[in-house]
C-alpha cells in the first residue's frame, strides 16, 4: 500500500495555538464559555481516541487493502496526474461521512460511540477534541468501504478523511457568528455545526455534514440557526458528571440494562432503533420531543 | 501500539494538562445559580418538553431544585459546571430529611447525591417523596 503522512499529526500544533486564542476571545466576551473539568474531560477522551485507534487502526486498514483488491477502477495516487480522483475521492469521503453521521444519530448501536462528541454541555474547540473511543465496536468504519470498492487507494482515502476530521475543528466554537452567504451556503460552518449540537427541540437531528453543507440541503436535514434562540448544547440527557470512563461508556451500558431487561421480542430493538426509542413508550425519542414542543408554540416565521 | 504512538500520547497528554491548567488560571468559567422559581421551572421545561412545572423547592444558595408539575411529577435540577443538569425524581430517588435540609440521591450513581436547604418547606418536600415511594 502507498503510504502518506496522517495530516492530522502535523494539524495538533495549530489546534493547541487555536484552542489558546479562542479561550483568549472568551476571557475578553465570555468566561462561561470554558470551564476547567469540562476542558479536561474532553481533551482526555480525545487522547483516549487516539490510544483506541493506534490500536485498532491496523485492522482498519488491513480490511481497506483487502477490498482495494475487488476495486471496479484502477486509481492512482500521484496527484499531477490524479488531481481529479483525489477532489472526487475527497467530495465522496464527505459523502460517506455524512451517511454515517446522519446514521450515528438515528441508529443506537451507532450512537453510543457517537454521543460521546455531544456530552459536553460547552460548544469550544475542546469539544471538537471530545472523540469517541469505541467507533471500532459500533463499526462506523464501514460507511467508508465502498470507496475502496470503487478504487480509491486507501492511502488517498484516508489522507482525504484526515483533512475532512481537520476541517470540522474550527466549526466547534461560538468565536465565529456567520460567514459570508456564499459560504455558508455551500460549506458547513459554526453556525450550521452550533445548530448539529443544540438540544433545543428546534434543532433537534440536523446539519449532519462535515465539509460540505450541500448534504443536509439536498437530503432534508438542513436547519438554519435563529438568532431568536440561541443553542443549547449538549445531549437530550445531559451526562451531569465530568467522570471520563462514564462519558465514553454510559450509552454502551444504558443498551447492555436495556437490552437485559427487555421482553425477548424487543431486545433488537433497543440496538437498531433510534435513541430514546422504548418498546412501552415511556421514553421520548428526538421525533417525539420536536412533536411536543410544536405542540406548545405559537405559529412563526421561518429563519432564511 | 508502536514507539511514535506513544511518544505522541505523552505530548498529548503534556498539552492536555497544560491547557486545563490554563483554563484554570486564566480564570475561565461561571458560577450558574438557579434565580428564581420562574428560572427552576424553565430549566425543567428545557430538560423535558412539555413538563410543565407549576411549583418549586428551590435552594437557599441556588445549586438546585425540584420542580413539580400537575400531574405530580417532579424533577430535580442542579448545577453541573457552568451550566445545569436535571433528573426526574421517582420511587427510585431516596430522600432523606434533616431539619431544613433535603437530600436527594438518584439511582443513576454518577449524577451524585444533591442537597437542598430548604428552610421549613423541607418537610413538605420531604413526605412528597415518601409518597412516591409508597404510592
Amino acid at each position: 500500500m502507498d503510504k502518506l503522512p496522517d495530516p492530522v499529526t502535523y494539524a495538533i500544533p495549530a489546534f493547541i495555538l487555536l484552542l489558546i486564542a479562542e479561550m483568549v476571545v472568551a476571557l475578553r466576551r465570555d468566561r462561561s464559555r470554558y470551564e476547567a473539568r469540562d476542558t479536561l474531560t474532553s481533551l482526555l477522551l480525545g487522547t483516549g481516541s487516539q490510544v483506541a485507534s493506534a490500536l485498532v487502526g491496523g485492522m482498519v486498514v488491513a480490511m481497506a487493502v483487502w477490498l482495494h483488491q475487488y476495486r471496479l477502477f484502477d486509481i492512482g495516487i500521484d496527484f499531477q496526474t490524479w488531481w481529479w480522483a483525489w477532489i472526487l475521492c475527497f467530495f465522496l469521503d464527505d459523502l460517506a461521512y455524512y451517511v454515517f453521521h446522519r446514521s450515528a444519530h438515528r441508529v443506537r448501536w451507532f450512537w453510543a460511540s457517537h454521543v460521546i462528541h455531544h456530552s459536553s454541555q460547552h460548544y469550544n474547540l475542546s469539544t471538537a477534541l471530545r472523540q469517541t473511543w469505541t467507533g471500532f465496536i459500533s463499526l462506523g468504519f464501514l460507511f467508508r468501504l465502498p470507496l475502496f470498492l470503487i478504487g480509491f487507494p486507501p492511502a488517498m482515502v484516508f489522507f482525504c478523511a484526515g483533512l475532512n476530521l481537520i476541517y470540522q475543528f474550527w466549526i466547534h466554537t461560538e468565536a465565529i457568528g456567520r460567514m459570508p452567504k456564499w459560504f455558508e451556503a455551500v460549506m458547513n460552518t459554526p453556525s450550521h455545526h452550533r445548530v448539529h449540537h443544540g438540544v433545543n427541540p428546534r434543532y433537534l437531528d440536523a446539519n449532519y455534514a462535515g465539509v460540505f453543507i450541500i448534504w443536509d440541503r439536498m437530503f432534508g436535514s438542513f436547519v438554519a440557526e435563529r438568532d431568536d434562540e440561541p443553542v443549547r448544547y449538549g445531549i437530550v440527557k445531559q451526562l451531569g458528571s465530568f467522570n471520563i470512563l462514564w462519558a465514553a461508556v454510559h450509552e454502551w451500558v444504558g443498551i447492555a440494562k436495556d437490552v437485559w431487561h427487555a421482553p425477548w421480542r424487543h431486545k433488537l430493538s433497543y440496538m437498531w432503533r433510534e435513541p430514546g426509542w422504548s418498546h412501552d413508550g415511556s421514553r421520548a425519542t428526538s421525533a417525539m420531543i420536536k412533536e411536543r414542543w410544536a405542540a406548545g408554540r405559537p405559529v412563526e416565521e421561518p429563519a432564511e | 501500539m508502536t514507539a511514535t504512538d506513544l511518544i505522541q500520547t505523552g505530548a498529548s497528554l503534556v498539552a492536555v494538562l497544560f491547557i486545563a491548567w490554563l483554563v484554570g488560571r486564566m480564570g475561565l468559567g461561571a458560577d450558574p445559580r438557579i434565580a428564581d422559581a420562574a428560572h427552576a421551572i424553565r430549566l425543567a421545561e428545557e430538560a423535558e418538553a412539555g413538563f410543565g412545572g407549576t411549583e418549586v423547592a428551590r435552594d437557599r444558595a441556588g445549586f438546585a431544585a425540584i420542580v413539580r408539575n400537575a400531574e405530580g411529577r417532579m424533577m430535580l435540577v442542579r448545577a453541573h459546571g457552568n451550566h445545569f443538569a436535571a433528573r426526574p425524581v421517582d420511587a427510585a430517588t431516596v430522600g432523606r430529611l434533616d431539619k431544613d435540609f433535603l437530600t436527594l440521591t438518584m439511582p443513576e450513581k454518577s449524577f451524585g447525591a444533591v442537597t437542598l436547604q430548604l428552610g421549613k418547606d423541607a418537610g413538605m418536600w420531604a413526605s412528597r417523596m415518601r409518597e412516591l415511594r409508597h404510592g
